[in-house]
């Protein structure tokens, strides 16, 4: 899949979003957003579902299930008449990422923080059992406050995983407020690159960017990769767009047909460039 | 019952060795306790298969959980308090995943007298055994600690294993432990029941000894499968005895009297039962025996429980 083709991909894994959490009327959107990019490139490229041995995903900031579930959509995993029983009773799409209903879900996660730790079992026992493929551990900026996740960038460097991608989604917001002004991270490229990660820093929602920092992560020996992305949280529905507000909520029916106006505008662009 | 005197915890790494020796999906994971602990030989013997998580448990619990996700078999040993209540929400959402993981808490209860009360594990079965999809197993000595760890390995899914740090008694039952069984240690009569968990086997043996001198006839229960729990064998057991007395190294709060209490709560009609074990405080430093003696593990208050339902 070419860039172009993994932007139109991403593109209509937003519709997926602004969808699920229109019609189940509760879901984190603005993060999901935000993240969608970096999901649908890992999936294209790194995650083949008919092999045995395959690449993991471990979505630790599992609040973010639409971007998860939206991928697995695509991916004809998830049916389509599923998508509208996202959040309810008695479906397989739970709100928070739960491997007993969909064994395609590579970890259960919500409980922030816990994510990365998972990544770095699951990339410890591959090493052991001579399976090349990688772990992602995508990971929230507001989780990196969790003190397991900087118990978990220490065993990581210290195994020398270099099976294992951390992505931080650093969208700048967390529940309510700027992430770093609940809770300070920054110099947090500095921080993790002294943790001895790789680091490479860019522009999370730029597609070229997105696929060129993988490209470089699986080159990389003897470390652990860290790709911080520089995301907009609710990116691509301008009045999400960087609002607090969108972390989670109600989509009504006038907003829903904004939103999809503009996402419809967007794929018009992107088959025009 | 004058059996030579073991220390339970000192057989986790040999146990753990003999088994990992035909199955190599077997790993151990340590915080920084394997001299402690006594896993230093599977260290040793199976280096890729130990991973050090450093003084990190609940990170240590979620690895435990990405090394089982790949198919593997993880035991994490570490001290009662740290395994079941440090990474308390990372074994939750291990078993929310049915994840095939396995933890040994040992120090439990009040094994590690000195330390005082930061490190006395009064809690850990509470802390367990309302988990959904985590097996709780307490083994009294070194057969049944094997065959404890034997079905952790074949049951898929989490499992905990509570082994004390002190000396039990090493008697070998000819019964083998099964998941969801408890076992008749002695039946010499209807008087009473005497049940104890496995960590606290050496003060109920005593007990059951004095009790027995004195005349009374009465069963002695190890509980073994404290999750599942085998209900129609404890409800069998108050339609027959005159009353029931819980042994506990551990709070009588959420331990195993009080799951012997929810079974028979539901009945109209059953044996009194009395608790045995740490009221509802917190505890001090001191000998092990010292300290289980003044809160509550000591023959006279067993005894004098046991006569108590009786009456």
């Amino acid at each position: 899949m070419n860039i172009k083709e993994l932007k139109l991909l991403a593109n209509n894994n937003r519709k997926r979003i602004i969808d699920m959490v229109y019609l189940a009327q509760t879901g984190h959107v603005g993060g999901s957003l935000s993240v969608i990019d970096m999901l649908t490139a890992i999936y294209e490229i790194d995650v083949n579902f008919t092999s045995e041995k395959r690449s993991k995903v471990v979505l630790s900031k599992g609040h973010t299930t639409p971007a998860l579930y939206a991928v697995l959509n695509s991916k004809g995993i998830i049916k389509d008449e599923e998508m509208s029983s996202f959040r309810k009773i008695n479906s397989r799409l739970q709100g928070h990422p739960y491997t007993g209903t969909i064994k395609e879900v590579d970890a259960t996660t919500g409980l922030l923080g816990q994510g990365l730790s998972i990544a770095v079992g699951m990339a410890i026992a591959k090493k052991n059992l001579n399976d090349n493929n990688n772990v992602y551990a995508i990971v929230g900026d507001g989780e990196m406050q969790e003190g397991q996740i900087w118990e978990s960038l220490l065993q990581a460097a210290h195994y020398k995983l270099d099976n294992l991608i951390l992505i931080i989604d650093y969208n700048k917001l967390s529940s309510y407020n700027d992430v770093n002004e609940s809770m300070n991270l920054e110099p947090l490229v500095t921080k993790i690159k002294a943790f001895n990660f790789h680091t490479i820093e860019i522009n999370g929602n730029n597609m070229e960017e997105v696929v060129n920092s993988l490209e470089e992560a699986y080159k990389i020996k003897d470390k652990p990769t860290a790709i911080i992305c520089n995301t907009i949280k609710g990116k691509g529905i301008s009045f999400m767009e960087n609002n607090p507000k969108w972390h989670t909520g109600k989509i009504s029916e006038e907003e829903y047909e904004m939103a999809m106006k503009e996402l419809k505008e967007e794929e018009d662009r992107i088959n025009n460039e | 019952m004058n059996n030579e005197m073991i220390c339970l915890r000192d057989k986790i790494g040999e146990v753990l060795c003999e088994f990992a020796s035909k199955d190599d999906r077997i790993y151990v994971l340590d915080s920084d306790l394997a001299n402690s602990l006594k896993i230093l030989q599977f260290q040793e013997k199976y280096p890729k298969r130990f991973v050090e998580a450093g003084i990190a448990e609940a990170s240590a619990m979620s690895i435990a959980s990405g090394i089982a996700s790949e198919g593997q078999i993880p035991f994490y040993v570490n001290f009662a308090i740290f395994v079941t209540g440090t990474a308390w929400t990372q074994l939750r959402q291990a078993a929310y995943a049915n994840l095939n993981v396995k933890m040994i808490g040992t120090y439990v209860g009040m094994d590690n007298g000195p330390d005082g009360a930061s490190h006395h594990a009064n809690e850990d079965i509470a802390l367990v055994r309302t988990i959904p999809n985590v097996k709780v197993l307490i083994p009294s000595n070194v057969k049944e600690l094997r065959e404890a760890i034997k079905i952790a390995i074949e049951h898929q899914g989490p499992v905990y294993i509570r082994v004390t740090r002190d000396v039990v008694p090493d008697v070998e039952f000819e019964e083998e432990s099964k998941l969801g069984k408890s076992k008749i240690v002695e039946d010499l009569g209807n008087d009473f029941a005497l049940i104890y968990e496995g960590t606290s086997a050496a003060i109920a043996y005593k007990s059951f000894e004095t009790l027995k001198e004195k005349g009374y006839k009465g069963k002695l229960i190890n509980i073994f499968s404290v999750k599942p729990i085998d209900e129609e064998f404890i409800n069998n057991l108050a339609s027959n005895v005159k009353g029931i007395v819980t042994v506990e190294n551990h709070s009588i709060l959420g331990g195993i009297g009080s799951r012997i209490a929810e079974i028979l709560a539901q009945r109209t009609n059953h044996a009194p039962i009395a608790y045995v074990g740490v009221e509802d405080v917190f505890t001090e430093s001191g000998n092990s025996t010292k300290v289980k003696e003044k809160y509550g593990l000591n023959i006279e208050n067993i005894v004098s429980k046991v006569e108590s339902v009786m009456k």
